[in-house]
């Protein structure tokens, strides 16, 4: 719970021709994290066309899924093994084809519905040739003397057109507009100018006018009607064959899901560094160091004699690739993700998930103390339990956290009378509120110190654990130095301790200082500079985040004067005024300072604890597994 | 933010090359040319060197040229920020045709994917699912879904009219400078002449290299070249294109252009030898923006004109390195680069 779980160096080397199962087999038993491996007796890279065909199967398989609806991935049998490349090809060449029925099916849906708004276009058209006031059966008679076409193209290419149209002794004139369609007459010499593909250019679409459409306006019109039906026809026939094509070959479809997800993990091994060399191939990873035994029988069980597995620790020079696999219970588990948005511990590095959970309970508890307003935190989190999944606890904790802290300060919705404090209330005793504030700020920064040179050494840099300013001299200078100033202020606890406490910190600063001028390389002058600097840093810094702690005392007395200020103003006013002013009152210290005191626990717990101690830069462990698509 | 802007420009302008950098790289043996590179400021090219991987040359240069614009963006906003934007997806369509291509030539996805130069931050196109497609109509009714729509819609009628490929690179084109020369328009309003400084030379280029090469190379009839011109109105307006497009050879539409590019293009014999010469002005029109205080805008788009002109003639003399040419050629073919343009 406290660091990631040990790893060992796993590298398997089995068969080419059972790669896939391999792959299958450390999906399954899913703690098997891939890592690249330099291998420079395996050069080759055998699983690339696997994964490409798995790819592209995967690609065909999403559009076709597009098409006729979620394929549900079967329940996966336990004894099924993995496709090989001969078989996965199979599935793809059965895919493409699929797919291309399917593709040529839209084509032909896509052409039926763009026939039957054309067909719509052409009987307003039509209506509209007539302002043409020409005979349009002369018009596009074949052997005339004159080129000429009707036809429709975006509004926006017409001036262009036009003048280009010029240049081959053509002209243009529109004669409709719909929308972004302009429907033009194009008419030149038939012995002119080429015209070449301009009018494709342009986004030319001819108007096909049938004969029927260059007769007598009522057999037109009995034509356009016939015409609509058949397309109707046409389309109800081919939604028909759509659903009937993808009705046969839906169970296939499953199957093939089925068997992609089991091809998955070769594909995912041939990307994280499957190696080969003829027949053989190996494959590196990291998986946590009690899960070897298993993953050794899984293997002997599967494969008898046929694949080699070596396991071993990792050196100091891979710390830095480790991935970190980190278990936590499941009380705990709500509030990982607050830690992983900071960062994901490194491998060896103190994890502080648990840390973080109790910490951000106490302060935000102590900041926002009060039984009522943690009570309905409390009663919101659980109401919205479903909506909000395992972030309800956090809610839930809180709550209870601040009903807590309500008990020990004697606060009910801002009522300092009602319950006697358990310990005090934070208006009559803001001093001693304050000093609490500041000793548990400084026995925060003390584990800080601690966790980090405990960081440090495990990362093997002795050196900074103990003479950094963050770590056991840093810490030396800090001890002292506050209890050098607790005593100045008069603290009973470290009276009489002042010489020995100053002659502590003074230790410990001249440690730091050492140390800082021992590893910065640079000239003389630079040297002593960043020395200076730096040690003075650490002084200020140190006692600057112990004061920020103060805000936890100040806030919890702002809770109270918050709610003074309601029951002022709420007393001022008539009976209704009185409850509704104390019912909204009540509400916007939950939502405003309830958000405030929730981002200020937050921000203490990162800025002044996770800086000092906590990377965030490590991996998270991300093994094999047999389901979900990448 | 201009003030930034500015600043920035300029400290960047420091880094172009000058003519002795393309010499020295010229004349580096083998050994020197990563030192050349690291003393030139191009870390990033100094390690595919010496190397045939030319691939992986071209993409270094289009990152770098990414990151920089990403360095000038910060400070934008408004059209400014959008045409900026705007000049960088010339790279994408680049991908989006070479999508196209490979389509055509039913090549792999991960071969396609392998030749696509990688966008970063800048990148619209679903690259994995296009390249999946399983021909070129699927991909261009993906596209029509995607950024490049309005780019997209007539070079896909225009392909399903003709399969040519030429017309479909054309209509893509084309729609793009229509869509960089409206940008511009808009900008100019804002930013004065400046800008009209540099966009002006290059559309006129783009037209006039066009229309040689669509009229005298591939032999389409004048109505069609006009088509496929860029509509602006800078030094060649839509009347001289359209009278340039109805001549016969190359000399007579030299002979007929305005007076200025006439003169500067008096003994011009071919298309290429056309091109470089408008691109040599074009640079020296952008160098003179980029040390004038001209909006920072202007100042940022000169210096990224430049910059490419600058890393394209390194990759021309790398590229020629590779492919064993003789230093006469190379020094040839990159010539109007080692020329001082300052």
């Amino acid at each position: 719970m406290f660091r990631a779980q040990p790893m060992s160096r796993v590298t398997l080397y089995c068969l080419t021709s059972e790669a896939q199962d391999a792959a299958l087999l450390l999906a399954r038993h899913g703690l098997f994290g891939l890592a690249a491996d330099k291998h420079e007796s395996f050069p080759e890279s055998p699983g690339d066309e696997y994964r490409e065909i798995y790819l592209e199967a995967e690609a065909r398989l999403a559009k076709i899924g597009e098409l006729c609806g979620h394929l549900e991935l079967p329940p996966i049998p336990p004894d099924v093994i993995a496709p090989n490349l001969r078989e996965l090809k199979g599935i793809n060449n059965r895919l493409r084809d699929l797919w291309q029925k399917c593709s040529a099916c839209a084509e032909h849906g896509q052409k039926i519905e763009e026939d039957l708004r054309r067909l719509a276009v052409l009987r307003d058209t039509f209506e509209r040739l007539k302002t043409l006031d020409v005979d349009v059966s002369r018009l596009l008679k074949a052997d005339s003397l004159l080129d000429s076409r009707i036809g429709q193209v975006p509004k926006a290419n017409v001036k262009r057109l036009k003048e280009a149209l010029q240049l081959a002794g053509y002209m243009l004139t529109v004669f409709d507009q719909t929308g972004e369609q302009a429907f033009v007459v194009v008419a030149g010499p038939r012995s002119g100018g080429e015209l070449g593909g301009v009018l494709s250019q342009a986004g030319w679409r001819e108007l096909m006018i049938p004969l029927e459409l260059q007769t007598h306006p009522e057999i037109a019109s009995k034509y356009l009607e016939r015409e609509t039906a058949r397309l109707q026809g046409a389309e109800t026939q081919y939604c028909d064959l759509k659903v009937k094509s993808i009705g046969e070959q839906r169970e296939w479809l499953g199957q093939a899901r089925l068997l992609l997800a089991l091809a998955r993990p070769l594909a995912e091994t041939a990307l994280g560094g499957l190696r080969g060399k003829g027949q053989l191939v190996s494959v590196s990873g990291w998986v946590p160091r009690d899960e070897v035994p298993r993953l050794k029988l899984a293997l002997a069980d599967r494969f008898t004699s046929r694949y080699l597995i070596t396991s071993r620790d990792p050196d100091p020079g891979e710390r830095g690739q480790i991935p970190s696999f980190l278990k936590y219970p499941v009380w705990l588990r709500p509030f990982v993700p607050l830690v992983k948005s900071y960062g994901i511990p490194r491998y060896g590095e103190f994890d502080p998930s648990l840390l973080f959970a109790l910490t951000y309970l106490l302060l935000f508890g102590a900041m926002f103390g009060d039984v009522g307003h943690g009570g309905v935190i409390l009663i919101l989190a659980a109401l919205l339990y479903r909506k909000l999944g395992q972030v309800a606890w956090v809610g839930l904790a809180a709550g209870a956290s601040s009903m807590g802290f309500g008990l020990l300060y004697g606060s009910i919705f801002g009522y300092e009378d009602l319950i006697t404090p358990i310990w005090l209330s934070p208006l009559h005793d803001p001093i001693r509120i304050l000093t609490v504030a500041i000793l548990f700020g400084i026995g925060f920064i003390v584990f800080t110190l601690l966790a980090n040179s405990w960081n440090k050494f495990t990362a093997g840099h002795a050196a900074e654990a103990l003479f950094d300013s963050t770590g056991l001299a840093g810490l030396l200078f800090y001890l002292g130095a506050a209890a050098g100033l607790a005593g100045e202020a008069g603290l009973p606890a470290v009276a009489g301790l002042g010489t020995p406490a100053w002659s502590l910190a003074l230790v410990g600063i001249t440690t730091v200082a050492v140390f800082k001028w021992v590893e910065t390389r640079a000239s003389l002058g630079e040297r002593a500079l960043v020395t200076a600097i730096e040690t003075l840093e650490t002084g200020i810094n140190l006692f600057a985040n112990t004061l920020s702690f103060m805000r936890v005392a100040a806030f919890s007395l702002n809770h109270v004067a918050l709610a003074l200020a309601v029951f002022t103003i709420a007393n001022g006013l008539g009976t209704t005024g009185h409850w509704l002013t104390l019912l909204l009152g009540n509400v916007v210290i939950i939502v405003l300072e309830g958000g405030i005191v929730a981002i200020q626990a937050l921000r203490l717990m990162y800025y002044e604890g996770f800086s000092r101690f906590f990377s965030g830069d490590g991996t998270e462990f991300v093994p094999l597994k047999l389901v979900g698509v990448k | 933010m201009s003030a930034y802007l500015n600043t920035r420009v300029s400290l960047y302008a420091g880094r172009l090359w000058q003519a002795e950098n393309f010499r020295a790289l010229l004349k580096a043996s083998e050994a020197e040319i990563p030192q050349v590179l690291v003393d030139g400021g191009l870390v990033q090219l100094a390690g595919l060197v010496p190397g045939n991987d030319l691939h992986s040359l071209e993409q270094s240069i289009i990152a770098r040229l990414l990151d920089e614009t990403l360095v000038l963006l910060r400070p934008l906003t408004g059209s400014a920020r959008a045409f900026l934007l705007y000049w960088t997806e010339r790279f994408e369509v680049t991908n989006l045709k070479t999508l196209l291509r490979g389509k055509m030539t039913g090549e792999r996805p991960a071969t396609l994917l392998n030749r696509l130069t990688p966008m970063g931050a800048f990148g619209r196109l679903e690259v994995q699912d296009l390249a999946h497609a399983e021909d070129v109509a699927e991909l261009l009714r993906r596209l029509e879904s995607g950024h490049y729509a309005g780019i997209v819609r007539q070079a896909r009628q225009a392909f399903e009219d003709s399969h040519d490929p030429f017309l479909l690179d054309a209509a893509l084109d084309r729609s793009y400078y229509e869509g960089l020369a409206h940008r511009a328009r808009q900008l100019e309003k804002e930013t004065g002449p400046a800008l009209r400084r540099l966009t002006g030379p290059l559309i006129d280029r783009i037209n006039l290299v066009w229309l040689l090469r669509y009229r005298f190379n591939y032999k389409l009839p004048p109505a069609q070249v006009y088509y496929l011109l860029v509509a602006a109105h800078y030094g060649l307006s839509s009347a001289s294109l359209k009278e340039l497009a109805a001549l016969g050879s190359l000399e007579d539409v030299l002979a007929a252009l305005p007076e200025g590019m006439k003169q500067r293009l008096a003994d011009a014999a071919t298309i290429p030898d056309v091109f470089a010469r408008m691109e040599h002005a074009a640079a020296r029109e952008a160098d003179k923006v980029l040390r004038s205080n001209a909006p920072a805008i202007a100042r940022a788009f000169a210096y990224l004109i430049l910059r490419e002109r600058q890393l394209r003639g390194v990759r021309a003399i790398l590229r020629g390195r590779n492919l064993g040419l003789p230093g006469a050629m190379i020094e040839e073919t990159v010539g109007q680069l080692a020329q001082d343009v300052h």
